[in-house]
C-alpha cells in the first residue's frame, strides 16, 4: 500500500458549506482534480492535516453564457469538459487549445481550469520524494535555507508551469474570487500572480478561486497557444505562449502576448502596445521578441537548460505571432 | 485512523467498506477490494498502469481517493468480461499482441475502453490522444493501436 | 502395388513460422496474471529500505535503536546482519546487500525495516541515523581516474574496474592504406531500463525447517537462488526462488539486485514473511543501466568506400560498483566486429567506477553506444567520398560463414537482405534528396548475439535443460528454467515442442521458473532464451517423440522406422491403416513406465565460444542477428525538437518461430532505441538522481510515437532452432544512428551527444548555421 500521511477531508456541496469547512478547518488544502496536490502529497512535498475537496461545490462547475455573451467557466470545470464545450471551443478557441496541451487525456478527465491556474510551482529540487529533499539539504521552497537554483540570493525560482493561464491572459479573463467570509470579488487574471516561486498566488489561505469570466472576443481577434515539450503528451510545458491579435488591414490592430514556463507566475508581456499600428513586418517581429528577455527570467529549474528556453520562447513568439497576423488577412 | 463507510459500485457489484480517508482509490482497489488487475507503476500520476473507470470514463486510480468514488461506479480490467469471454479490446489486445510483458495492460485496456465508448470508431489520431498518458515499455505502442482499431471495428461488424 | 493412394491425412499441426497469440496472454489482458506484488499474502510484513543520503563515506555508526523500538516494527537489519559480498561474476562480486564500512553512491541500501503496517515501516524509517565521514565523491568517469583520486574499492588505482586493449589485423597498414581517415568524438548519455513493473519482492522464511522462499522480479532467478544462499550462508538446497509474471526487464534483472538478498534476510531476521514494493524512484536508483559511454572512433577508408582500419576508444562511467561491468566493457569492443568486413580493429576500453548508482546490462548491451559512433561516423565519411550511404554499408559486407579477425563465428548474415528491404521500403533512392527542408532520411545497421555462448557461471553443464512430463491426461507439460520476462519465451519454447510432436497449444503448457519444479537455466540475458533453450526443448521433444513413435509401433505391430507422426494421429507411413491417435499411442506409451519425462538440452560447442585471447569470451556467440534501419525525421527549427515520422526497419531473426512475436520485439527494441537517441537520460546533481520518475526520465508517449514497419528477413541460420536466431535486442542499435543520420539530412547538423533533445538540436542548428554563413563567405571571398 502507498504511504499516504493521515488527513481528514471534507466533501462540501455548496459555497456556504465549502466557507463553513474552511472556517473549521484552518490551513485547509483544496482538493480538486488531484493531479498536482496528491502527486505532491505521496512525494511529501505536501502533508495536509485536513483536505476540502471541492468536486461538490455546485458553485465551481458549469459553463454558462453571461448577460454580456462571453462565459463564465466554473473554477471546477475539468479540463476534458472544457475542451468538449463547443460554446468554449467557438469563442475561445484558443482555451480549447491550451487545455489540450495539459498532460495527457487521463489527467485532463479530472484536472480542473481553476487547479491549473493555481497550480503549485515546480522545481528539480522541489518535486522530489522526501529521502531526496532531505539528502539534498531541503531548499528554500520547503523545509530548508537555500535555493539550489540561485544559492546566493533568498529567492526561489520554482518555474509556474500552467498551460491555460497564458491563454487565458490573452483573453482579457477575469477571475471570481470566493472569501473566507463569502464574498465574492473579481480581479483581472494576471492580478493574483506575483512572480515569487515561494508564493506564486496572491490569494490568501481563505481564498478560493471560483470562476473566471470571459467576455466575448473582439471581431476578428485571432488567437494560438505553443508549447515546447519533448514529449507529445504528459510533459509541463518548458515554455509555451499564447498570442491574441487583430489586425486593420495591412496593420496590427492589437496584439497580446502571455507566456508559462519561464517564471514563477505567468506572464502578460508589458510593451505589446506599442507594435501595434504597423504591419508586422520583421522588424516588428524582432521589436517584439526583444520585449521578453527583460521580462522572462527561466532558471536551471528544470534539467533542459534555461538558456534553451529563452531561446525556445522567442522562436514560439515569434513564428505563432506571425502565423496568427497571417491568418488574420 | 478513523475510518468511515465507503458505498460504491465495483464491476457493478455494490461494495460497503470502512476506508480511511487518505486511502488511494488504487490501494482500495487492490488491497481491500482484492482486485490486483489494477497496477501501479510510478509514484504518482506519471505513467498510466492504474488507470480505471470511474462512471464510464478514465481515472488515475494512484492520484484519486477512494473516498472520492462514493456512490460511483467504478471499472476495472477484472470487470471487462462477459460470461468469462474477453471484451472486444482484451481478445485484440491479446491476439494483435498489443500486451508483451502485460503490466501496462490493464491501464491502457481501461482508458482505450473509455475511449471507443464516447468514440466507438476511433481514428488513429484520436487513439493516440486517449492513451497519452499510458506508457507501455515493450511495444512501442504499434501494436497496441493495430489492437484497439482492430477491437472497434470487431465492435461495428 | 495397389493403385490406391494412402488415405488422407490428417494435417498434422503446423506450430512454427505461425502468428500465435502469447501462451499467457490471456491472463495479462484480464487482469488474472499475478505480479510480484499482486500476491496478498495476509499478514506479510512491510518491508523497506533505508538509503543512504551520501554519495561516498565512511560509516562510523548507523543507529538503529529508536527503529527498532517503535510499535509495529518488528525487525531492523543493516549491513552488520549480512557480510558476504554479491555480484553476477564470480570475479567482481564486490557489493554488500547492505553497504558496510563504506557507502558509495547517494541511494545506497544501508539498512532495512520490516513492521506491520506502511506507517509504521515510513516512520521507523525517519528515526535511523547514519553517522559518516564523508569522502571525495566523483561524478565524470575523468574525475575518478585522477592520480590521487580516492580508490572506491580499496584495489584499482584511477578507479579502473577494468581496462581492455586489443588490436587484431595490421592497424597501421589499414590506416596506411586508407584515402581516407576520419575520426569523431561521442558521447551517449546513461539511460536506464524504466520496466513498467517496479520492483518487487515476496520472502518467507520457514524458521521451523531453516528454509527461504522468494518470490521476485528476475529475469535470472538461478543466479539469485545463488547469491540468496551465499549471502545468507544458507545451503541452495534450503532456498526456493520463484518467478512469477514480470513487468519487463530488458536487462536490468538479469543480475541479483540488493533488495532481492534484503528481502531474504530481513524474512529470516523477522522470522516470517515480508513484502518489499519499492517505488519507481527506488527502482531507477537500483539502476543497472547502460552507463555513459565516451566514444573516440577513428575510421579509414579507400576511396572506394572499403573500411581499412578502426581504432575505438570508450570510457564507460559505470558506477560505484562491478554489477557486468566487465562484460559491457568487453561487449563494446567486441562487436565492433562482426557486422562488416574490417581488416584491422584497436580497441581500448575503460571501466570506471563512479560515485553513482551501478549499471549494469540493457538491451543490446555494450554494444548500442559504440554502435552510434560507428554509423554516424561512416554517414560522414560516405558523404565526403560521395558514396551513398546504402552502397557505403554494401561494400564493407560479410560473408558467411566467415570467422572475423578476433575470432566470432559468422554461420548465417541476412545483412544484405535487410539492406534491400529497408532501401526499397522507405523509397530511398527516390525521396533521400528530394525531401523538404527540416525533413530527412537516414540509416544504419546493426547485429547482436544469439546468446553470450560462455554461461556466467562456468559450471561444465548443459548450457540449457528442458524437461517435458507426459501423463495419464495426455497433457504435456514442458519444464524450464527460462525466464518469461514478456518477450515470450514460454510461447516460442512451446511452439517449437509442438511443432516436433505435430501438435497444438491445447495439449501443451509451461511451466516457468520456480526453482523445486523446472530444471536450472541461466536466465534471460543476452537473447539467450529462443536459441539455447529453444534448441533444449527441441531435443526434448524429439525424445519424447521417439517413445511415442515406439509405442505406436508396438500398437501397429510396426518397426519405429516405419511410424509416422501425424501429431494427433500416428501410422505407418505409406500405409493403408487409419493409424492410431495421440491418446491411445500415450495409453500404450505409459503402460511401461508410467509417467514420462524426458529431458533436453542444449551446449554451445567449444570452437563457438570465443577465441584464446582474454576476455574473447564476450561478445562470442553462436549466430548473429542483424538489423538494417531507415528513420525519416522532421526537424522543428523553432524549438528544436525531432520527430521521427516513420522507421522501416529490417531484422534478419534466421526464421521467425513467430512473426508476430518478432514484429512486437523488433518494434519494441526499435522504439526503446528511439528514447535514447531523444529525450531519454539520466541526470545527476551531486550524484542524486534528478529524474528518478517517469515525469523527468521522459520515456516516449504513443503520441509522439512513430509507425515501426518491421521486415522479417531469414538467412536459416544452420544452428538454431528451426534456423532461428535472436529478434529483441539486435535492431535496437540501428535506429539511434539512423535518426542522427536523418537529423543531419534534414537540417545539417551533426549532434555528437545523445539523446538529441531540442536544447542540443537548437543549439546544433545554431551552429550548423553559423557555419554554413562562414563557409559561404569563404566561397564568395
Amino acid at each position: 500500500m502507498e504511504y499516504m500521511p493521515e488527513f481528514t477531508v471534507a466533501r462540501p456541496s455548496s459555497l456556504a458549506e465549502l466557507v463553513a469547512a474552511r472556517r473549521a478547518n484552518p490551513g485547509a488544502h483544496l482538493l480538486a482534480g488531484g493531479t498536482d496536490l496528491v502527486a505532491n502529497i505521496r512525494r511529501g512535498i505536501v502533508a495536509p492535516e485536513h483536505l476540502i475537496e471541492l468536486t461538490h461545490v455546485a458553485e465551481l462547475q458549469g459553463i454558462a453564457e453571461t448577460s454580456s455573451g462571453g462565459l463564465r467557466i466554473g473554477a471546477g470545470v475539468t479540463l476534458a469538459a472544457l475542451i468538449e464545450d463547443e460554446r468554449v471551443e467557438a469563442t475561445f478557441p484558443v482555451v480549447v487549445e491550451a487545455a489540450h496541451a495539459v498532460a495527457a487525456a487521463s489527467h485532463r478527465e479530472v484536472a480542473t481550469l481553476g487547479g491549473n491556474l493555481c497550480l503549485d510551482t515546480r522545481c528539480v529540487y522541489y518535486n522530489q520524494s522526501e529521502w531526496w529533499r532531505a539528502a539534498n539539504d531541503y531548499c528554500l521552497k520547503h523545509r530548508g535555507k537555500i535555493c539550489h537554483v540561485a544559492p546566493k540570493g533568498d529567492h526561489c525560482f520554482a518555474a509556474f508551469s500552467g498551460d491555460l493561464a497564458p491563454a487565458l491572459m490573452v483573453l482579457g479573463a477575469t477571475v471570481e474570487i470566493a472569501s473566507a467570509d463569502g464574498k465574492t470579488r473579481r480581479c483581472a487574471l494576471p492580478d493574483i500572480y506575483t512572480d515569487d516561486g515561494l508564493a506564486h498566488l496572491r490569494l490568501t489561505a481563505d481564498d478560493c478561486l471560483l470562476a473566471i469570466d470571459l467576455t466575448p472576443p473582439e471581431p476578428g481577434l485571432r488567437t494560438g497557444y505553443a508549447k515546447a515539450r519533448v514529449r507529445g503528451a504528459i510533459d509541463f510545458p518548458l515554455a509555451g505562449v499564447a498570442v491574441a491579435l487583430r489586425r486593420c488591414g495591412a496593420d496590427l490592430a492589437e496584439l497580446r502576448v502571455a507566456l508559462t514556463g519561464t517564471n514563477s507566475c505567468p506572464l502578460l508581456i508589458e510593451g505589446t502596445r506599442d507594435l501595434v499600428g504597423a504591419p508586422l513586418d520583421a522588424d516588428t517581429l524582432e521589436r517584439l521578441v526583444g520585449l521578453l528577455p527583460k521580462q522572462i527570467q527561466p532558471m536551471s529549474s528544470t534539467f533542459t537548460p534555461p538558456g534553451y528556453r529563452r531561446k525556445v520562447i522567442a522562436n514560439l513568439t515569434r513564428t505563432l505571432t506571425s502565423r496568427m497576423f497571417d491568418e488574420a488577412a | 485512523m478513523a475510518k468511515e463507510i465507503l458505498q460504491l459500485t465495483v464491476n457493478g457489484q455494490p461494495r460497503e467498506d470502512a476506508v480511511a480517508g487518505n486511502l488511494l482509490l488504487i490501494d482500495y482497489l487492490r488491497e481491500v477490494v482484492g482486485l490486483t488487475g489494477t497496477k501501479m507503476g510510478c509514484d504518482g500520476g506519471e505513467c498510466g498502469a492504474c488507470t480505471v473507470l470511474v462512471d464510464g470514463r478514465p481515472r488515475l486510480s494512484c492520484l484519486t481517493l477512494a473516498a472520492s468514488s462514493a456512490g460511483r461506479q467504478v471499472e476495472t480490467i477484472e470487470g471487462c468480461a462477459r460470461g468469462g469471454r474477453m471484451s472486444h479490446l482484451q481478445q485484440a489486445f491479446h491476439e494483435k499482441l498489443g500486451s508483451q510483458c502485460g503490466y501496462c495492460t490493464p491501464g491502457m485496456i481501461m482508458a482505450a475502453e473509455g475511449l471507443v465508448r464516447r468514440t466507438p470508431a476511433p481514428t488513429q489520431a484520436q487513439i493516440r490522444q486517449a492513451l497519452g498518458g499510458n506508457i507501455c515499455r515493450c511495444t512501442g505502442y504499434v501494436k497496441i493501436i493495430e489492437s484497439v482499431e482492430a477491437a472497434a471495428a470487431e465492435s461495428a461488424a | 502395388m495397389s493403385g490406391r493412394p494412402p488415405p488422407e491425412a490428417p494435417a498434422r499441426k503446423k506450430m512454427i513460422g505461425e502468428r500465435v497469440p502469447l501462451i499467457d496472454g490471456i491472463e495479462k489482458v484480464t487482469g488474472r496474471a499475478n505480479y510480484t506484488a499482486d500476491f496478498l499474502t495476509a499478514g506479510a510484513l512491510v518491508g523497506r529500505i533505508y538509503r543512504s543520503p551520501h554519495s561516498h563515506a565512511r560509516i562510523i555508526r548507523i543507529d538503529v535503536e529508536a527503529a527498532r523500538k517503535l510499535p509495529g516494527v518488528v525487525a531492523v537489519i543493516t549491513g552488520a546482519d549480512c557480510d558476504k559480498t554479491f555480484g553476477i561474476l564470480p570475479i567482481a562480486q564486490n557489493e554488500f546487500p547492505l553497504a558496510r564500512e563504506r557507502v558509495r553512491y547517494r541511494g545506497e541500501p544501508v539498512a532495512a525495516v520490516a513492521a506491520r503496517d506502511e506507517a509504521s515501516a515510513e516512520a521507523a524509517l525517519r528515526l535511523i541515523r547514519m553517522e559518516v565521514e564523508g569522502l571525495p565523491a566523483y561524478y565524470e568517469p575523468a574525475k575518478a581516474r585522477v592520480l590521487g583520486a580516492v580508490d572506491l574499492h580499496g584495489d584499482r588505482p584511477g578507479n579502473l574496474e577494468r581496462d581492455v586493449h586489443n588490436e587484431f589485423g595490421d592497424l597501421a597498414a589499414g590506416f596506411a592504406a586508407a584515402d581516407l581517415v576520419r575520426e569523431d568524438s561521442f558521447d551517449c548519455a546513461e539511460v536506464t531500463h524504466v520496466h513498467m513493473e517496479p520492483h518487487a519482492a515476496l520472502a518467507e522464511y520457514d524458521a521451523e525447517r531453516d528454509r527461504i522462499t522468494l518470490h521476485s522480479v528476475s529475469q535470472v532467478p538461478y543466479y539469485v537462488h545463488l547469491m540468496v544462499a551465499q549471502c545468507l550462508g544458507m545451503d541452495t538446497a534450503r532456498v526456493r526462488v520463484i518467478k512469477p509474471f514480470i513487468g519487463g526487464g530488458f536487462g536490468a534483472r538479469t543480475e541479483t539486485l540488493n533488495f532481492e538478498i534484503i528481502a531474504c534476510l530481513m524474512a529470516r531476521a523477522a522470522g516470517g514473511r515480508v513484502r518489499f514494493k519499492l517505488s519507481r524512484e527506488e527502482t531507477f536508483l537500483t539502476h543497472r543501466g547502460r552507463p555513459r559511454t565516451q566514444i573516440k572512433l577513428k575510421l579509414g577508408m579507400a576511396r572506394d568506400g572499403r573500411l581499412t582500419a578502426c581504432a575505438c576508444e570508450v570510457v564507460q562511467a559505470g558506477g560505484a560498483y562491478g554489477g557486468y561491468g566487465i562484460v559491457t566493457i568487453l561487449y563494446a569492443g567486441a562487436l565492433l566486429n562482426g557486422l562488416y568486413d574490417i581488416p584491422a580493429v584497436r580497441y581500448d576500453g575503460y571501466r570506471v567506477y563512479t560515485n553513482t548508482p551501478p549499471c549494469g546490462a540493457m538491451r543490446g548491451h555494450g554494444t548500442v553506444d559504440v554502435r552510434h559512433a560507428f554509423e554516424c561516423l561512416l554517414d560522414v565519411m560516405a558523404a565526403e567520398l560521395g558514396v551513398d550511404a546504402m552502397a557505403l554499408r554494401r561494400r564493407n559486407l560479410l560473408s558467411a560463414p566467415t570467422k572475423t579477425i578476433n575470432d566470432l563465428m559468422i554461420t548465417s548474415y541476412g545483412l544484405p537482405q535487410c539492406l534491400d528491404w529497408a532501401e526499397q521500403a522507405s523509397g530511398w533512392r527516390a525521396r533521400k534528396a528530394g525531401l523538404p527542408p527540416g525533413k530527412g532520411l537516414g540509416m544504419a545497421c546493426s547485429h547482436y548475439v544469439s546468446g553470450a555462448a560462455k554461461p556466467v557461471h562456468w559450471t561444465g553443464e548443459p548450457h540449457a535443460v528442458v524437461n517435458l512430463k507426459l501423463d495419464f491426461d495426455g497433457g504435456i507439460t514442458i519444464l524450464t528454467g527460462a525466464a518469461d520476462i514478456g518477450q515470450g519465451s514460454s510461447t516460442i519454447l512451446a511452439q517449437a515442442v509442438g511443432e516436433v510432436l505435430g501438435i497444438d497449444l491445447t495439449r501443451l503448457s509451461v511451466v516457468a521458473n520456480d526453482s523445486r519444479i523446472t530444471p536450472k537455466d541461466n536466465g534471460s540475458y543476452s537473447s539467450r532464451v529462443t536459441f539455447m533453450v529453444g534448441n533444449a526443448a527441441i531435443q526434448a521433444a524429439e525424445r519424447l517423440k521417439d517413445l511415442l513413435v515406439a509405442a505406436a509401433a508396438k500398437k501397429l505391430d510396426a518397426k519405429p522406422g516405419d511410424i509416422e507422426c501425424l501429431g494427433e494421429m500416428y501410422r505407418v507411413a505409406g500405409g493403408q491403416d487409419p493409424g492410431v491417435s495421440l491418446n491411445e499411442v500415450i495409453k500404450e506409451a505409459l503402460i511401461d513406465s508410467g509417467t514420462i519425462t524426458v529431458k533436453g538440452t542444449f551446449t554451445v560447442p567449444r570452437e563457438f565460444q570465443g577465441g584464446k585471447f582474454r576476455g574473447a569470451a564476450v561478445g562470442s556467440s553462436m549466430a548473429y542477428s542483424y538489423a538494417a534501419c531507415v528513420a525519416e525525421v522532421s526537424v522543428d527549427a523553432d524549438t528544436g525538437t525531432v520527430r521521427v515520422d516513420k522507421v522501416w526497419v529490417a531484422h534478419d531473426c534466421g526464421f521467425a518461430l513467430n512473426p508476430l512475436s518478432v514484429e512486437g520485439q523488433v518494434q519494441g527494441a526499435v522504439w526503446m532505441g528511439l528514447g535514447q537517441a531523444l529525450s531519454e537520460e539520466t541526470c545527476y546533481h551531486a550524484g542524486l538522481p534528478v529524474g528518478a520518475n517517469m515525469l523527468d526520465y521522459r520515456v516516449p508517449s504513443i503520441v509522439e510515437s512513430p509507425d515501426i514497419e518491421v521486415k522479417i528477413v531469414e538467412s536459416m541460420d544452420p544452428n538454431g532452432p528451426f534456423g532461428a536466431k535472436e529478434a529483441s535486442e539486435g535492431a535496437l542499435s540501428s535506429v539511434i544512428p539512423a535518426i542522427a543520420n536523418a537529423v543531419h539530412a534534414a537540417v545539417g547538423a551533426r549532434l555528437t551527444r545523445t539523446p538529441m533533445t531540442p536544447d542540443r538540436v537548437l543549439d546544433a542548428l545554431v551552429k550548423a548555421r553559423r557555419a554554413a554563413a562562414s563557409g559561404g563567405l569563404k566561397r564568395s571571398a
